[in-house]
């Protein structure tokens, strides 16, 4: 009983955070919101017996992706005041698309039989990491080149505007070369 | 139920010790930067100046509480509390002794790493919210710090996890108490990897030479420039607070925590834990604080690359000594 009404508070906070999320004009506003919402999903894994997916989660999505964001908003922005405006489209097309999407998936789950065990698995985190490091290394991996593969990336694209690389190099020796991680204007 | 009870109690207990902590350590400082500078400290209020931080607290519950008019209220009034809890909540899955732990989780190390990274929130939100340009270029500071340290940060933590086997805080001090501290033996992957975690520690918890989203120097007093009285307060104590439990962090998982002879485990814990945080105090008086772009030099060129190595090392370290 005590872990259904834990669920439905989570629950709660999940949905009005996720509603904050679309309906905040402040783009700065929107994101702490969006980092509610993620905290909530990482009590849910928590509920669940997932303790390692709740700590990654938190520390991936919020420590660093949301973080991310905010920085992206900071620096980016022409900011005359605390307001970062929010832009969007019509509310309307936003209505209809979510409504599809919103059917779409209720009928997919409304008619898959997925059989739910009663109580949820208990894995610890060293069956998880010989599941990750031995049965699914391949697939690990693969993902992991899939992430460097971004990066760099990323990094290639970044660093296109760099207007000359001899002298950039030559800055380096006694401060680094003004790269994305530069921060200080 | 029962754990309801038992979290309650141990979190109270846990707030009260380090506010007390906290409130003497601000005695400790101010006579110990003193004794540096070749001066005496506080001695006026109460016996040598000992009374001094509730003179402190005093004065500045007087102040006046102020909102700017052009500020994002509700963002500038939340980042002081939440600084002063995500700094509380990592000390949740500190073993103060073999059998005085709040919540021994599964995956402490995790968690106390993921609360750490959470710190930087608040810090964003006051720089942001205050609407101020100095308290802003503070923000800014501070996240790229955070992010950037996180990482070193997370390498480091997990030397002693690989080599005790656990992301448990309390096995991992265990291991310790039943083998060798992890700064003894192996030493030459224990020392480097709590040198690296300290300093990670350091500039996630923004103290000198990592004080840059502060810097009073060029940023008047970067993200608290626009805070007054309690709401300032709240972040000079989220300060201490953060550095007493990195400290105390630092010693469960490379100091052997409450591991010790002749006396019981709490006391070995609270020493190691002082001793670590005197040592803060002694950087923090000593040290010029780094430009923003050596910080970042420091991470990404050093601490980031012998991180890498060293739980690379300490993989093979399990496997062919261990």
């Amino acid at each position: 009983m005590s872990s259904q009404i834990g669920f439905g508070l989570v629950a709660a906070i999940i949905l009005v955070s996720a509603l904050f999320v679309v309906r905040s004009k402040n783009l700065i506003h929107a994101v702490l919101w969006l980092a509610v919402t993620l905290i909530g999903t990482a009590a849910l894994y928590a509920q669940l017996n997932a303790p390692f997916l709740a700590g990654v989660q938190v520390l991936t999505y919020v420590g660093g992706v949301v973080t991310l964001m905010v920085f992206g908003v900071m620096v980016t922005r022409r900011h005359g005041g605390a307001e970062a405006p929010a832009e969007s489209d019509s509310d309307e097309k936003g209505f209809i698309f979510a409504t599809a999407l919103f059917v779409v998936l209720a009928l997919a789950i409304w008619k898959s039989p997925v059989p739910l065990p009663v109580q949820a698995p208990i894995a610890t985190t060293n069956q998880l990491a010989h599941a990750l490091l031995d049965d699914y290394l391949i697939a690990f991996e693969a993902l992991s080149l899939l992430l460097l593969a971004a990066i760099v990336g990323a990094v290639v694209l970044a660093r296109r505007r760099d207007p000359d690389p001899v002298s950039g190099e030559e800055a380096g020796a006694a401060a680094p070369t003004r790269s994305t991680t530069e921060v200080v204007p | 139920m029962n754990d309801f009870i038992h979290g309650s109690l141990y979190g109270g207990g846990i707030i009260v010790v380090l506010l007390t902590v906290t409130a003497m350590a601000l005695w400790f400082e101010r006579k110990m930067a003193g004794r540096m500078h070749s001066r005496l400290g506080p001695t006026i209020v109460g016996p040598f100046g000992l009374l001094q931080p509730v003179a402190d607290v005093v004065k500045l519950l007087q102040k006046e509480d102020i909102t700017p008019e052009k500020a994002d209220a509700a963002l500038f009034n939340l980042a002081p509390p939440m600084g002063a809890i995500a700094a509380i909540a990592v000390a949740a899955v500190i073993p103060f002794s073999s059998s005085i732990v709040a919540a021994d989780l599964e995956v402490g190390v995790l968690y106390l790493l993921a609360i750490g990274a959470l710190g930087v929130l608040p810090v964003f939100i006051a720089g942001w919210g205050s609407n101020n340009k100095f308290a802003m270029l503070g923000g800014m500071r501070a996240i790229a710090q955070s992010v950037s340290y996180e990482v070193p940060l997370v390498l480091a933590a997990m030397v002693p996890v690989i080599l005790s086997g656990s992301m448990k805080v309390s096995d991992i001090v265990a291991y310790q108490a039943a083998h060798h501290w992890m700064v003894t033996w192996p030493f030459f992957l224990g020392i480097p990897a709590f040198a690296i975690f300290m300093l990670a520690m350091l500039a996630e918890a923004n103290r000198i030479p990592f004080d840059i989203p502060e810097a009073e120097s060029e940023l008047v007093a970067g993200i608290t420039t626009e805070y007054t009285g309690m709401k300032f307060a709240l972040f000079y104590v989220a300060e201490y607070v953060h550095t007493l439990v990195a400290s105390a962090v630092g010693a469960a998982l490379f100091l052997g925590g409450w591991d010790g002879p002749f006396a019981p485990g709490i006391w070995w814990m609270v020493a190691k834990t002082l001793v670590l945080f005197a040592f803060i105090y002694w950087t923090r008086y000593s040290l010029l604080r780094f430009r923003s772009d050596q910080l970042m030099a420091l991470c990404w060129r050093w601490l980031v690359p012998t991180g890498v190595v060293l739980v690379a090392a300490s993989a093979v370290w399990v496997v062919f000594a261990g």
